[in-house]
């Protein structure tokens, strides 16, 4: 069985939608089970998937059973393979996780926001939650542009169903996006060209067979990575993202801002280290200059359109691009430190995106505003959403223990090795402003309290809040409060799992560099 | 020029300057030693993928067999792009009675030519798609082109008897079912295989369900799939037809 467990991870959510399509129309109370059903079943086999990597290396799948065909030049894959190796089983877990977590969350929103779309809605989420698991386990080159197909269909969507603001927003990323994928295609069909193979690890083998300066290998990487950067909204390619996720229904936005960009980004690890090799792009290219240079825009662009954003979720998009400044730069370091920083901080970043994006979501659903000052005086109204909140915050600015610190140590001390001192500075720059923001926002929800905050209150759901006078002043607001556990709980693992990946930033950085040595990125190099 | 389309047009020009340098290493239009045409993987398939599967077509053997998990996710494309349609322009509420004319279409004259010579042809045009579908896995055709050509006899009914007459045919619920159907037969197969103890989609061991050799079941399989794919194929093809047509309000149509 246990050997089942990596098709489990794909296959759980593709037959929870086939269930939901079949049934869930007609009931649409088997919607949510189902959901969390298979998800369950994805998210324990994904944990299954890694421990049993931790225990006896990278796991190999055969899809329709074809063994790999021995030749005198070596095996060769004939049909599509599964590749998990430490890393990938790191995101696979973060994807399950997510989903899982966020579809708890987000069950009263769906019901709420989309209200005679339930069953659509849940079809469209199980199958982006398989489309990116199945992108992160693929080892096809070709495979993983139909997943990437099925995520995006899914995702734009996911993101239209909501408003009418919605629908443009994704309109545009569906122009966006569609070119993304077709660079990444033709960048597949110029390897394929070159090499007649789609399987990655016979890709690349079959480059290092090839002249080293052929151009029409150096023009697949570029197209692969603009494809990839447009996807994962690298700046300035950003341009879809902050209204399609500020738009998007809360649970498309959970679930989109933590993932989409994070896969994204360790798809283009998994280009540049399993497909092309280290040793092409980081020694032959040499573009580490550049891209590092990119990143560094990247990551002082995003920090200042989120320091100059007053809506709630503009703002964290814009963070998100930040973010995927941080970790391409971190891959392109071209040195171990930096890549296990990136790949740390793909974990660090879903897991605080996915925090700040659950609690944004429950103070604009608890006080139905969207810019900043709905944080004012939340300390003493919803203590515990504001715990959680805190800790993302922390995490975010990169104070120690939770993970934000260790991925900006692992990325600073990348940068200092690689000599690449704009980007140090970019991120504690990038650190810097985010000081600013959240400690503006703690400091607003922390000492904004009591009357000033009162008299503000136009919101219905709160008129008694003034009646009740001043013993309320004392005591947390119950009525603020009164967000179900279905929300606070998974809002509350999340922020509890960014202590952790931070308390055991040892181990996992440890299995990230195992993994990196196999790829030829050893420690150092 | 405005600086947005000046932007364009140079991103075009790198872009374009980018392909046509790419191409100075290719090999040769044709070529029989290319890569593609003489790696070891193409060899491969076209010595020995007839031995094994029994599938004269071995673009089918490839589509079906070696690569069937992508085709398997190609058919959830295509669910997910016409569920996608549905969601954002559809009204959601499949119990609404679908097939309600509206008053401009009660009002309007179909022409009887159109409608008798339709009534002939649909059904040719089912019998033909069927052919194609049955002969997916070892000649050219197969469940997409059938699928397809089934999609398009039920828009031909929409187009001449109007929107409501097809959707009493094939209603949007109905649709949504057979679709969901078609996945569920191409993964449903691939879940058989893992029950009965190989890998997902590993058409082989169903041979002790259907009896005859291993190679055999994987021929029989893949006709199977094929069935799944036209299902999936055929109902969002009507979907997006009947969605786009109609506005999402499935009713009156073109």
């Amino acid at each position: 069985m246990t050997e089942q467990f990596p098709i489990l991870i794909i296959i759980a959510p593709l037959f929870g939608a086939i269930l939901i399509a079949l049934l869930g129309f007609r009931h649409q109370s088997l919607c949510l089970p189902t959901v969390l059903g298979s998800l369950a079943i994805s998210c324990a086999a994904a944990v299954g998937t890694f421990l049993k990597v931790l225990e006896q290396g990278t796991v190999l799948y055969n899809l329709s059973g074809w063994e790999r065909v021995t030749t005198p030049r070596g095996l060769f894959s004939v049909s599509i393979e599964y590749r998990v190796d430490a890393i990938s089983g790191l995101v696979l877990v973060a994807i399950a996780a997510v989903g899982l977590l966020n579809a708890i969350y987000s069950k009263v929103h769906v019901v709420t926001e989309t209200p005679n779309k339930v069953p659509h809605y849940y079809i469209l989420y199980l199958l982006l939650v398989a489309g990116l698991a199945g992108m992160t386990i693929t080892n096809d080159a070709f495979n993983l542009y139909v997943l990437i197909e099925i995520s995006s269909l899914s995702s734009y969507a996911l993101i239209a169903i909501g408003s009418r603001r919605a629908v443009l927003a994704s309109f545009n990323y569906v122009i966006m996006g569609t070119i993304g994928a077709s660079f990444y295609l033709l960048g597949v069909g110029y390897l394929y060209i070159k090499t007649g193979t789609l399987n990655m690890t016979d890709i690349h083998a079959a480059l290092a067979t090839l002249p080293k300066d052929s151009p029409s290998v150096q023009v697949a990487l570029i197209l692969i990575l603009i494809g990839l950067w447009i996807k994962m909204a690298f700046f300035p390619l950003h341009g879809w993202l902050p209204n399609a996720y500020a738009y998007s229904p809360t649970a498309t936005s959970t679930l989109m801002g933590p993932l989409v960009t994070q896969v994204m980004i360790y798809i283009m690890i998994r280009m540049m280290l399993s497909l092309f090799g280290a040793e092409y792009v980081f020694d032959h290219l040499q573009w580490t200059n550049i891209v590092v240079g990119l990143s560094v825009i990247a990551i002082v662009a995003g920090s200042l359109f989120a320091l100059s954003r007053s809506d709630l979720r503009k703002m964290l998009t814009y963070l998100i691009v930040a973010e995927v400044g941080y970790m391409v730069g971190g891959a392109w370091l071209a040195n171990s430190m930096g890549m296990t920083g990136a790949i740390y901080h793909i974990l660090s970043d879903a897991m605080m995106t996915f925090t700040l994006f659950m609690v944004i979501g429950i103070i604009i659903t608890r006080t139905g505003k969207t810019e900043l000052t709905a944080f004012q005086g939340l300390f003493r109204k919803m203590p515990i959403t504001m715990t959680g909140f805190t800790i993302a915050a922390l995490s975010m600015i990169g104070l120690p223990p939770t993970c934000g610190f260790f991925s900006k140590y692992y990325l600073v001390r990348g940068g200092i090795e690689a000599g690449q001192w704009a980007y140090v500075g970019a991120l504690l720059f990038s650190s810097l402003i985010n000081a600013v923001i959240f400690f503006r926002l703690i400091e607003m929800a922390y000492f904004h309290g009591g009357k000033a905050y009162g008299e503000e209150i136009t919101d219905k759901d709160h008129e008694h809040h003034h009646s009740r006078g001043r013993e309320l002043d004392a005591q947390p607001d119950e009525t603020l409060e009164q967000v179900p556990w279905s929300m606070l709980a998974p809002m509350l693992m999340a922020a509890a799992s960014l202590l952790a990946i931070g308390i055991f930033n040892r181990p996992i950085a440890g299995w990230i560099n195992a993994a990196l040595e196999t790829l030829n990125l050893a420690q150092g190099g | 020029m405005k600086p947005m389309k000046l932007a364009a047009l140079l991103t075009v020009i790198v872009t374009g300057g980018l392909l046509l340098f790419a191409t100075s290493d290719l090999p040769d239009w044709g070529d029989p030693l290319s890569p593609a045409n003489a790696s070891d993987l193409s060899t491969y398939y076209i010595q020995d993928s007839r031995d094994v599967t029994e599938v004269p077509n071995l673009v089918t053997a490839v589509l079906a067999d070696y690569r069937g998990y992508d085709t398997m996710f190609e058919t959830v494309v295509i669910f997910v792009a016409g569920l996608g349609i549905l969601s954002i322009l559809g009204q959601g509420k499949c119990e609404e009675p679908l097939a309600q004319p509206v008053a401009s279409e009660q009002n309007r004259e179909r022409d009887m030519i159109t409608i008798i010579t339709c009534r002939l042809v649909v059904p040719i045009i089912q019998i033909f798609a069927l052919y194609v579908i049955a002969h997916g896995h070892y000649s050219p055709g197969g469940g997409f082109q059938g699928g397809v050509m089934l999609g398009s006899s039920f828009i031909l009914i929409a187009l001449t008897s109007g929107l409501p007459d097809a959707l009493k045919r094939m209603s949007q619920e109905r649709a949504i079912f057979l679709a969901g159907l078609g996945v569920l037969i191409y993964a449903g197969t691939g879940l058989v295989c893992m029950a009965l103890g190989r890998n997902f989609l590993d058409y082989e061991i169903l041979h002790k369900l259907m009896g005859g050799t291993g190679v055999k079941a994987r021929y029989d399989s893949m006709l199977i799939v094929e069935i799944g794919v036209a299902f999936t194929v055929m109902a969002i093809m009507f979907i997006i037809y009947a969605v786009l047509s109609s506005k999402g309000r499935m009713r009156g149509g073109l």
